[in-house]
């Protein structure tokens, strides 16, 4: 839903979160699963965590944040109603209650959630948290000079669209109600079924009133979770947490909050920062990075090391990288031509451009290959795994293409491995195959985001990704397919401009449901329809590679962010 | 060397590039220069191998653009199977990480767009510079004054970054080499235009023009048959040195990825996909940063080398301390046509060197 840009999701996603699982005990040391941590003994308190990353955490203001599911350092400082299950793989795309004590109460259509808080909640100075806070923290971010964050309040509260936040407009936002100290009830405009997970957002951080600085709020927000914020400089570029004193272990079951202190450090290239964990030298040797995958050479060089190959974490972000097609594009109008590129790709030497089978899985359905997004298997144009060239040739000649045709493929320049020039080659060779000569036009990354999701100048195959808000069909499915979440002017996520009322009608009805493992299957099953008419062409999903210095223990990492997450690390 | 050749059919125009005797004086003062021998060398052999790519490659029996997954370890990220990147007897430079190119052929195919484009910039760059250049010096004040302007404009232009918005916006199908040569030869011609403009300043004043102009030549003319041949020698200069900066630009072009597309290979691109694979397959951005080092280099001293033979001063430092008397007795043996071309060479010298001091 008009989220800014894909890269910046990305971040957003990667800089998500803290929880410690509940069963943590379980989520263990020692175990040839390169998730597991590596550690004997029990986690050892205290110690500085180094986090080094490559973008700076900015904005560190809970109402301007971007998340998926609280983000990583941000869910350090901000507690949320609800946040995600801090567990390995597939349990760690649950969400579980944070603040509140439980995930939230629907209603029969899922229109009205109420919220109870936990008792013995405090901010770092000792005040009691607040339904008022909360409240206030949700208001803040609908005030203009604190945008950036998701746009979902908005659309979803009922009388939101055009409230102005706190500063200007005094009454607050009917559409939240604090009937006591401990409660929030929030009314929406439509039913909303998956509603706990948006409220994993770091807008669901308390914010107290009195401590409110408008756009200054961020050099010191008010922590509610196991660390404060001791300095924040150059707007994010450092920023360093020690213990929050008056947070409390027994009303935080995710996080674990192990070291005294955090230092996060940011504005590093990405191969300095994969080098300095290899080399794990001083501080570094408890160092992490919640920003930078390993690439394919430094894989190949990394697991040509049995020591540096210990130290890798692998993980599972929601995430999808396909072809885009607009079909108002000739001759991406006909379904023959797309289908007949649906069969020709060559899988495989896909993945080998985006970094091989350690770094891509192949993808032939849109949704993300995990159960919480209904992922059902299909693939109406089955390629095999290095495409059908001969199938293809015969749709073509089919579509009036006999001596085969040449189009367009656009790409960005950026060095990503997945818009990039190497992904695109790869297609290009496996097209070619099928009598398909690929043109590639490379694009500058800021120019390519704008120019493929602009309406007006899209063009008719390019390459594109996206990841979901949270672990589920509706925001993975819902921008990129649904007529009304068309954007005319500004950036559109729905490249095929479909908008089939069968379709906006589905996606309306699964909505309205509250149990979320059905919502899965239907989602799955929508999927399923919509990929039949090849407007996409799923690629691969991406899976994460990271690097941790020698003393880091107990890393957990969850399918919600594919990111170890820091709440759970422990340095030795 | 056609204007060499001009020079030698219009008599009175010996004056700056010698005649015939002058072109056997050029190659001798050429031939004294060993570094600039084994230049031109390499360069003729890089001619050669761009030249004869395909059949090069059949005898190897690869193509540069056919995928070989199984040469390479896709669990590790794409790296060749085998030995410094999986080099055998039918890959014999390895294969490409995450593709399993045939290095090779992708090396020697890439050679012909380097050459082929830095070839075709700077005889864009010469024509435009000259036509420029000459049009200045020969046209009234106004005329004058408009090129000269535009020409310090072009020569004020970031290069690099007209060429990435030139080659931003062209479409797709354009052919990518020949777009590659002219944006690089619309954007970098001022120098070659400020170089001959000084230097047809200087010649216009000379009596054997004023007599051709008193005659009632037209400007074209004049151009032709009295300036151009005497402008011989700073042009060829310019354009020995201009080539290997052009063959940089092409890389660098094609490395930011707006350059020479895929799956046509340059070394450039080869170079922008190599640069992380430094550690775990280091030949793979050995050979083309080896490859661009060694044109670049074997053309520069080939550049260097022409200019000194063609600058009569340095060619009579050449001749100090060497220790090659016999021969440069023998040089001073072939009389009055040298030193003739050293007076005169020193004139054209001194304004290139204003000209470079104004610039």
């Amino acid at each position: 839903m008009r989220q800014p840009s894909l890269t910046t999701r990305r971040v957003a996603a990667a800089t998500v979160g803290l929880v410690v699982a509940a069963g943590a005990a379980a989520c263990g040391p020692k175990d040839s699963d390169a998730k597991a941590s590596g550690g004997d003994a029990a986690p050892h308190r205290g110690g500085t965590l180094t986090v080094l990353n490559a973008n700076p955490q900015s904005d560190f203001d809970p109402a301007r944040l971007y998340t998926s599911g609280g983000g990583n350092v941000p869910s350090l400082v901000f507690r949320t109603l609800t946040t995600r299950n801090r567990a390995n793989g597939a349990a760690g795309a649950k969400v579980v209650p944070d603040l509140a004590t439980d995930t939230g109460r629907p209603s029969k259509d899922a229109t009205v959630w109420t919220y109870t808080l936990k008792k013995g909640l405090k901010f770092e100075d000792g005040t009691p948290i607040t339904s008022a806070d909360i409240k206030y923290g949700i208001e803040r971010s609908f005030a203009p000079e604190l945008s950036g964050g998701a746009p979902y309040l908005r659309d979803w509260l009922t009388g939101a669209a055009d409230y102005q936040g706190p500063y200007k407009d005094k009454k607050g936002l009917s559409a939240i109600g604090t009937p006591d100290a401990r409660t929030l009830v929030f009314h929406l405009n439509k039913p909303e079924g998956e509603f706990p997970y948006l409220a994993t957002q770091t807008q669901f951080a308390p914010v107290p009133k009195a401590k409110d600085d408008g756009t200054k709020y961020e050099e010191h927000p008010v922590s509610s979770g196991p660390y404060k914020v001791v300095s924040n400089q150059n707007d994010g570029e450092r920023i360093i947490l020690a213990r929050n004193p008056h947070w409390s272990a027994a009303t935080d079951t995710q996080r674990k909050a192990y070291p005294d202190r955090i230092d996060v450090r940011s504005g590093l290239d990405s191969s300095v920062i994969n080098q300095r964990l290899s080399a794990s030298q001083g501080a570094d040797a408890a160092s992490v990075t919640t920003d930078t995958n390993l690439g394919p050479a430094e894989l190949a060089r990394v697991t040509g090391d049995k020591n540096l190959a210990s130290r890798v974490g692998t993980g599972h972000f929601g995430y999808t990288d396909y072809i885009a097609f607009n079909p108002k594009v000739k001759p991406f109008d006909n379904p023959k031509v797309r289908e007949a590129i649906a069969y020709a790709v060559d899988r495989s030497s896909v993945v080998n451009a985006a970094g091989g089978s350690a770094l891509a899985e192949p993808a032939t359905t849109f949704l993300p290959d995990q159960k919480s997004f209904g992922h059902t298997p299909y693939d109406p144009f089955p390629a095999g795994t290095s495409g059908d060239p001969a199938k293809a040739k015969a749709l073509l000649a089919r579509a009036g293409y006999k001596n085969g045709l040449t189009v367009t493929l656009t790409h960005s320049n950026s060095k990503d491995f997945e818009t990039s020039p190497e992904i695109a080659t790869a297609i290009q060779d496996a097209l070619k195959k099928a009598g398909i000569t690929v043109r590639l036009q490379g694009l500058e990354s800021n120019d390519y985001s704008d120019t493929t999701q602009s309406v007006k100048s899209e063009p008719g195959f390019f390459l594109a990704h996206w990841g979901a808000d949270w672990p589920s069909g509706g925001p993975f499915l819902a921008p990129i397919f649904d007529g009304r979440q068309i954007v005319k002017d500004g950036a559109n996520f729905n490249s095929a401009q479909l908008n089939d009322p069968s379709v906006n009608d589905e996606i309306d009805a699964i909505n309205k449901l509250t149990d979320l493992k059905a919502a899965a299957a239907r989602w799955g099953a929508l999927d399923k329809k919509i990929g039949e008419q090849a407007l996409t062409v799923p690629l691969f999903h991406p899976v994460y590679k990271r690097l941790y210095g020698k003393d880091i223990r107990n890393v957990v990492i969850s399918d919600w962010t594919g990111v170890l997450d820091i709440s759970q690390v422990a340095v030795k | 060397m056609s204007e060499a050749i001009l020079a030698a059919e219009v008599p009175g125009t010996d004056t700056t590039v010698p005649g015939t005797s002058g072109a056997r004086q050029f190659w001798r003062r050429l031939r004294t220069q060993r570094a600039a021998l084994v230049a031109a060398a390499v360069v003729a052999l890089l001619v050669l191998v761009a030249l004869a790519a395909p059949l090069l490659t059949a005898l190897e029996g690869q193509d540069p653009t056919t995928y070989h997954p199984s040469l390479i370890d896709s669990a590790r990220g794409g790296v060749p199977i085998g030995t410094l990147g999986g080099i055998s007897g039918e890959h014999w430079l390895g294969v490409e990480p995450q593709t399993g190119r045939d290095l090779f052929a992708r090396l020697v195919y890439g050679a012909r767009v380097s050459l082929g484009v830095a070839l075709a910039a700077t005889v864009i760059q010469v024509a435009l510079g000259v036509t420029v250049g000459v049009a200045a010096a020969l046209g009234n004040r106004w005329v004058d004054q408009i090129l000269s302007r535009v020409t310090e404009i072009i020569v004020a232009l970031p290069l690099m970054i007209m060429a990435l918005a030139l080659l931003a916006i062209v479409p797709p199908g354009f052919p990518r080499p020949v777009l590659v040569s002219l944006v690089i030869g619309l954007v970098a011609w001022g120098g070659i235009a400020k170089i001959t403009r000084a230097h047809a300043l200087g010649l216009k004043n000379l009596d054997y023009v004023s007599a051709a102009r008193l005659s009632g030549w037209s400007g074209f003319h004049i151009a032709r048959r009295e300036l151009l041949p005497g402008l011989a020698a700073p042009v060829i200069t310019y354009a020995a040195l201009a080539a290997p900066v052009n063959i940089a630009i092409e890389a660098a072009l094609s490395f930011l990825g707006v350059g020479i597309k895929p799956p046509t290979p340059s070394w450039g691109q080869m170079l922008s996909s190599a640069d992380v694979w430094y550690q775990a397959a280091p030949q793979y951005l050995l050979l083309p940063s080896g490859a661009l080092f060694v044109t670049v280099l074997a053309l520069t001293l080939l550049g260097d080398g022409v200019r000194t033979a063609l600058d009569p001063r340095a060619a009579s430092r050449l001749r100090v301390g060497t220790g090659r008397r016999a021969e440069r007795a023998a040089d001073r043996a072939d009389g009055a046509s040298g030193d003739r071309t050293a007076a005169s060479g020193a004139r054209t010298g001194a304004s290139g060197d204003r000209e470079e001091a104004g610039a």
